[in-house]
């Protein structure tokens, strides 16, 4: 034991050394990790100002198209685990019937039942999810997200049955062995803990779109601050029918899926 | 024959001389430049006018500063750091390890201490960068 730990500390070192020389001598980029550079939003935020939301226009959206997915997989080093049971996903394509299980099907054409829709997090105002977290891992942001601190998660999995929308995946396994393309920008999860979208607060901050909306080439994605009566978004929700899911459960999502 | 070995060994006695010589005086030099108090003086590859806390207090406290880091960024937003002296500082990993940009900066110390802290489960190590 002892002297595997020292064989693992000598090649570490030598390793570094060898890093370090080829970093002086400008062979090697010294280092790679995330640029630090101060956020666009500097000052503390005020909370409840901001209400984050996502529109889908659902007619735009291409069946066998998978951008949005590998987008936001990609950017969050979601682990690719091709067994369902372990699963891990934060957007995903499913049904009518799935999306919408309590709305009625009587009057919905053909065409509207074998539509593909987006799911994720819905960002619910009044969420199930954070009101189960025993530790607080799960919680409500200053800006609407319902965002994961994965520092404190003890992976007792009760959000993933609150959640009335199936938004949460559980790490079964070590996720950074499934990782197809993994970027450094973005931390990984570790095993044992639950994971979903965050609405990009990682890109939010930086002043991006998130990955998905970016990332549509049909621009069925609309994102933006539910609260602000000249955004984007609130013009579109004003002029469109839309719909939320399950909004008898009275959760308020944050998305809206325009029919 | 024997001439030519003797100056032979000679010459190779000589360079090995020189060449301690010159690695115990750079050694040496590089020693005391640690010992003296005028860091200012000395050009060095960290800046270390740039640290958001003095060194002791960074050795004895760097774990409390990143969790107290942690906490404000993800439960209140509170991403700007200001330390003591007005400089404005990102809390994040990568403003400590953009500075301190060895890659053994801490495990050296943990496994000397026999720590084993929880950040590179998820956060990339710097032993892990490309």
């Amino acid at each position: 034991m002892m002297n595997e730990q020292r064989r693992e500390f000598i090649k570490k070192t030598t390793l570094g050394v060898f890093a370090g020389l080829g970093a002086a001598s400008g062979l090697v980029p010294a280092f790679s990790l995330e640029k630090t550079a101060l956020p666009v939003w500097d000052e503390k935020p005020v909370p409840g100002k901001i209400r984050w939301g996502m529109l889908i226009d659902t007619r735009k959206c291409k069946e066998d198209c998978q951008q949005c997915i590998a987008a936001c997989h990609h950017e969050h080093n979601v682990p690719a685990f091709k067994n369902r049971r372990e699963e891990i996903r934060w957007i995903w394509k499913n049904s009518y019937r799935n999306v919408f299980p309590t709305a009625d099907i009587a009057g919905v054409s053909k065409e509207i039942q074998n539509r593909t829709f987006i799911s994720l997090c819905n960002h619910c105002a009044d969420s199930p999810c954070t009101q189960i977290c025993p530790t607080g891992a799960t919680f409500k942001r200053w800006d609407g997200i319902v965002e994961i601190d994965y520092h404190r998660c003890i992976g007792c999995r009760f959000c993933m049955p609150a959640c009335p929308y199936g938004s949460l995946s559980f790490n079964w396994e070590d996720p950074r062995t499934e990782i197809v393309d993994p970027v450094t920008a973005y931390p990984t999860r570790q095993q044992g803990v639950v994971e979903k979208c965050n609405f990009c607060s990682n890109r939010l901050v930086k002043g991006l779109l998130p990955a998905c909306v970016e990332a549509c080439p049909e621009q069925a994605l609309v994102f933006g601050d539910l609260n602000d009566p000249r955004s984007d978004i609130r013009m579109l929700l004003e002029s469109n029918v839309t719909m939320q899911r399950k909004p008898e459960l009275g959760t308020k999502p944050s998305v809206f899926y325009i029919i | 024959m024997e001439v030519m070995m003797k100056s032979r060994k000679l010459l190779w006695l000589v360079t090995f001389a020189a060449f301690s010589i010159v690695v115990a005086l750079y050694v040496f030099r590089n020693g005391e430049a640690e010992l003296s108090q005028k860091p200012l003086a000395r050009v060095s590859a960290i800046d270390s006018t740039k640290c958001i806390a003095p060194k002791e207090f960074m050795r004895a406290n760097h774990m409390q500063v990143l969790q107290g880091w942690e906490r404000s960024v993800v439960r209140e937003g509170d991403r700007v750091h200001i330390a003591s002296n007005g400089s404005r500082f990102q809390k994040s990993l990568g403003t400590c390890l953009g500075c301190h940009n060895n890659r053994l900066f801490c495990y050296n110390c943990h496994s000397y201490a026999n720590v084993k802290p929880k950040c590179w489960n998820c956060h990339l190590s710097p032993m892990e960068t490309p």
